[in-house]
């Protein structure tokens, strides 16, 4: 989304809508829903890490958390699904304050740890906690209607979802683009400088994992009442492991890198489910050994790099640690804070 | 009481070994190793593979399946997370993620999903007097091996010039290297020396717990809380956390069953909150 | 502004769309045979925890019910054309979900076989209730199929929570052994079948001392181990519901314990064979459990079951027979109505009674679809008494189907 030449940027952004609204006759439509959810899942996260230098290995919390609320307010309640799927978002955003606020004191690896750890704790209450979840039966039956309009077929819950997917969109653009989103990315490169020039560091970690939250909540929330309903899958490790990689095939720091990983994962698995092929981890792990030993500017980060040289790239779309070209080992290798 | 104490010290035992193999070779690399659990698991089926098709039993299995892990491990150092160290941790973080999702999908299109069967070693089928009460031998065992290797590794780490090497380049990486000492030569060694501790680990789990592709998944994720809980960076710390959660969770197990899955993640919380860096970490300015 | 009046333009061109191609879903307008041939699609998990006891190898099962159908009627056979496709959901809810959708509408499946585990099964459930096309479950255990998320077109098919918890809760307890200490896995299956088991156990005499709730998945049951032995009174019997890799864990670490010498027999919830061949008949030798089928109790089982293994290369579990039966059953079904209309074949289905290899004594219940059928109380062999290869058990008694399942539930409204 950053391009350089201001002339590309609408183009991108015009192609991109345009795919957005043709997918559903492009591909099956309920694998259009989750391509979109899964798009702004990953930009949510590339928000974190790509714009913020952390990588979170616990996002399957928020995506999972909010799918089970949005689910719950529009079982019990009967609010037109919208509601519902803010409703989910802002449940992540208020977990992401107490696991963000003990988790940003860490740096790098410790921080992936840590929010993997917490995800699971998320995990083991949503299965015991029975009588709200549904446990391993899931919350099942979630209603997908609009002002008494029955959404129930895939292709028409695609359009009346979009909006809000956009939406998410939107918001990550502008982070991106605000001075605080550019306050990140000075912390990302050089906290000690950001830190000796005032800014409070770990309040605007705090701040950004919330945003990040958030917005994985609004995506895991469309996502649950697209399917009609809530699963344990939502908030166990393997989708945190999803999205990241989903994150880190299309391009760390890129957004729209992250939206390209979101459609291929999502159709890979959809051709594995049915080609007899047993060892999908095998497929999924090895795209993630040769991303990261050969490709670690993802698909788009690649292709962009060979259409523009590499001169004309700024120092915020590298990814962490290879910032013009010198290998980095960061702060925080042998020391926790 | 006594003898749920003990019993949670045997649970320990494992994270111990997973944790300390995790410890040493975040030390020396700088890498945490996500395929730590996959190694664990291929510990579990290396012996079964052996009894299985070559009719090798148990206690063979015990020195050669963590050797060859241990040689697997240093090739992989060798081969690929070398070439990733310079760069941001995350790199490896991911690429044994990824590895760890390879190892397990190969064993499962192999053997299946359904745990193998694989009997307990005849030397060890007894109990055992402890005097207060008795106990299953082979649990015994376990919790000895457990404490001699970590008790070992300890001793090598203070008493001997590679351990000294070893502590030194953990604490002060660049120091290190200043003083002309050439931490490289050891970090191939040490990382195949971690993943042995884990292969280890398999081995002596195979007996007495399922043995399956997905053991090692998520157990991974309660061995890093214990290392966070320990202190990533201290090799102590994590075995001492190691203990001290199956201690605790073969209590809550007991006393507050509803907790017992969330506890060790609860305490997690509580010490971050109170030393960020881990009950035995060193709080360190970051720069 | 203009992207969404774009987007309102693309929503009513897609509803005239969708309206043509999808049509009402199985009315059967006009043509007898929809699309001129019926296809079985097989809804499963191959790559995760329940591939090896269903997985591909019902997929078998489900073609060798076909061959057979055709073989039974030849040229008087309705349908001349019948395919068998099947996907993998990964044991992944959403997967299942999607799936289903895609198998109903452009793979044209007329029905959807299997789909283990709960949340999978009450995803796809939902769609075919949506579709109004036909689904029989036999994968999944939970009662909530046949309860309050029962629909017109969704079947139970096998066995669920309730058969396993009384066949064995109550068979044990009229046998003698009146105490029992119940460990169970801290999540919907587990607290179902702690349910229903500590209620069977009761209605036939006996007493639960303690029933403690484990966690899941977990590797150390010594706590609850040490604990039998000291409880009062005294247990007889500990009845375990851990399933998969959580039950070898705690029947290897129940060994090492030594709790069968000192007096505190094993009963075990759910056990497919699969998890004997992994234990290894010794480790087990003894425990008994219900079982819905087995592959080696009477000769006609044996010989579908050689015919099985010459096709899959391995001996069926119960769930593969099962997917054999429903495949048979529906098959049958649209025989009988002479089309395959959804209507149709779901009137030809209720209320039949019939028997076939997997089902004895069978009816296919009305009121919320369920199939009950005689099932039976088996018990490990020692493996001094293993003949042959997964020749694992013993089959104590039978269990006619009216006890072995429960009365429909008033909460299902078909």
């Amino acid at each position: 989304m950053i391009a350089s030449r201001p002339a590309a940027r609408p183009l991108l952004l015009a192609t991109g809508l345009l795919l957005a609204l043709a997918l559903p006759w492009m591909v099956y439509p309920p694998v259009a829903l989750d391509i979109a959810c899964w798009a702004l899942f990953a930009a949510a996260l590339d928000l974190l890490l790509g714009f913020t230098g952390l990588l979170s290995f616990g996002h399957a919390a928020f995506w999972g958390t909010s799918a089970y609320v949005a689910g719950l307010i529009a079982l019990r309640s009967g609010l037109p699904f919208p509601v519902a799927v803010l409703g989910g978002a802002a449940s992540a955003a208020l977990l992401a304050l107490p696991i963000g606020y003990l988790s940003v004191r860490l740096r790098g690896i410790y921080f992936a740890m840590v929010t993997l750890a917490f995800a699971q704790m998320v995990y083991f209450v949503v299965n015991q906690w029975r009588g709200l979840t549904g446990g391993e039966n899931g919350l099942q039956g979630v209603p997908r209607e609009l002002f008494g309009l029955d959404l129930s077929d895939s292709f028409l819950f695609y359009y009346a979802g979009l909006p809000l997917v956009l939406l998410g969109f939107l918001a990550v653009w502008r982070i991106v683009r605000s001075p605080f989103g550019r306050v990140l990315a000075s912390i990302r490169d050089n906290p000690a400088r950001a830190q000796a020039l005032g800014y409070p560091v770990d309040r605007y970690r705090l701040l950004a994992f919330v945003l990040s939250a958030a917005l994985s909540g609004l995506a895991g929330g469309l996502f649950a009442v697209g399917h009609g309903f809530a699963s344990l899958e939502n908030v166990y490790w393997t989708t945190s492991g999803q999205v990241v990689m989903m994150v880190v095939l299309g391009g760390i720091g890129t957004l729209w890198g992250g939206v390209l990983g979101a459609a291929l994962v999502v159709l890979l698995n959809d051709y594995l489910v049915t080609s007899g092929f047993e060892g999908i981890g095998i497929v999924t792990g090895a795209i993630f050994v040769i991303i990261v030993l050969v490709f670690r500017r993802g698909v788009w980060g690649t292709a962009r790099d060979l259409v523009r040289p590499r001169s004309g790239g700024g120092r915020r779309d590298r990814p962490p640690g290879e910032a013009d070209g010198t290998p980095a080992r960061p702060q925080g290798v042998g020391s926790p804070v | 009481m006594l003898q749920q104490a003990f019993n949670g010290l045997v649970g320990g035992a494992f994270y111990a070994l997973l944790a300390l193999g995790l410890a040493v070779i975040f030390g020396m690399l700088g890498v945490v190793n996500f395929a730590h659990g996959a190694f664990y698991m291929l510990g579990a089926f290396g012996s079964y593979i052996l009894l299985d098709h070559f009719g090798v039993g148990f206690w063979a299995a015990l020195v050669t399946v963590p050797l060859v892990l241990g040689l697997a491990g240093a090739l992989l150092e060798r081969l690929f997370v070398r070439r990733l160290a310079p760069l941001d941790p995350l790199y490896n973080f991911l690429f044994t993620f990824g590895l760890a999702l390879i190892l397990q999908d190969l064993v499962k299109r192999e053997y299946g999903v359904q745990s193998q069967p694989y009997p307990r070693p005849e030397a060890l089928a007894g109990t055992v007097d402890l005097g207060l009460f008795t106990y299953p031998a082979y649990q015994v065992f376990v919790l000895a091996v457990s404490l001699v290797v970590c008790g070992a590794v300890w001793v090598v780490l203070t008493r001997t010039r590679v351990g000294m090497i070893v502590r030194a380049a953990t604490e002060r990486p660049e120091l290190t290297r200043a003083l002309g000492i050439d931490v490289g030569r050891w970090v191939t060694p040490v990382f195949g020396f971690g993943i042995a501790l884990a292969g280890l680990a398999g081995v002596l789990a195979a007996p007495m717990r399922a043995v399956n592709p997905l053991m090692g998944a998520d157990l991974i994720i309660t061995v890093f809380a214990v290392v966070v809980i320990g202190g990533l960076g201290s090799i102590f710390g994590s075995v001492a956390a190691g203990f001290a959660i199956g201690l605790v969770s073969a209590l809550g197990n007991l006393y507050v069953p509803a907790l017992s899955q969330t506890l060790v993640f609860i305490l997690m919380a509580a010490v971050l909150l109170w030393r960020p860096a881990g009950l035995f970490g060193r709080e360190e300015s970051p720069s | 502004m203009r992207a969404l009046g774009r987007a309102a333009a693309l929503v009513a061109a897609g509803a005239t769309i969708a309206g043509c191609a999808g049509g009402p879903g199985g009315g059967g307008s006009g043509e007898k045979i929809s699309d001129g041939k019926v296809v079985l699609a097989v809804l499963n998990d191959q790559s995760a925890i329940y591939a090896d006891l269903s997985g591909k190898s019902s997929v078998t099962a489900v073609q060798m019910a076909v061959d057979d159908y055709k073989a039974r009627y030849g040229g008087k056979a309705v349908v001349k054309d019948i395919e068998v496709v099947s996907a993998d959901h990964q044991n992944k809810p959403e997967v299942a979900n999607s799936k289903a959708q895609e198998l109903y509408d452009r793979q044209k499946a007329d029905v959807i076989l299997d789909v283990p585990s709960s949340a999978a099964a009450l995803a796809v459930a939902g769609v075919a209730k949506g579709k109004k096309k036909i689904f029989m479950d036999i994968g999944a255990a939970t009662t909530e199929l046949e309860g309050a998320q029962c629909n017109k077109y969704t079947f139970h098919y096998g066995y669920n929570t309730w058969m396993l918890a009384h066949g064995t809760g109550a068979t044990v307890t009229e046998d003698g052994s009146k105490n029992w200490y119940i460990v169970y896995p801290d999540y919907a299956f587990g607290q179902d079948m702690q349910k229903n088991f500590t209620a069977a156990v009761k209605d036939a005499g006996g007493t639960v001392i303690q029933a403690d709730p484990a966690p899941f998945p977990n590797d150390n049951f010594s706590t609850f181990l040490l604990k039998a032995p000291g409880l009062d009174p005294k247990p007889q019997v500990l009845g375990t519901m851990q399933a998969g890799g959580d039950l070898v864990n705690l029947v290897k670490q129940y060994n090492e314990y030594k709790l069968r010498d000192k007096g505190i027999g094993l009963a075990v919830g759910l056990m497919f064979i699969t998890d004997i061949h992994s234990l290894g008949p010794d480790a087990l030798a003894g425990t008994k459990f219900t079982d819905a089928w087995y592959w080696n109790a009477t000769p006609e089982n044996r010989a579908w079951a050689d015919k099985f293994q010459a096709k899959a290369g391995k001996r069926p579990s119960f769930p593969n027979a099962a997917n054999y039966s429903a495949a048979t059953q529906y098959l049958e079904a649209v025989q009988r109505a002479g089309t395959d209309g959804a209507d149709a074949v779901v009137g030809q289905l209720e209320g039949h009674t019939f028997e076939d290899v997997f089902a004895k004594n069978a009816t296919i219940r009305a009121q919320d679809h369920l199939l009950t059928h005689d099932v039976s109380l088996a018990q490990v062999k020692p493996s001094s008494e293993v003949t042959e290869p997964w020749d694992y058990e013993k089959v104590l008694k039978p269990i006619p189907a009216d006890k072995a399942f429960q009365p429909a539930s008033p909460a299902c409204k078909l």
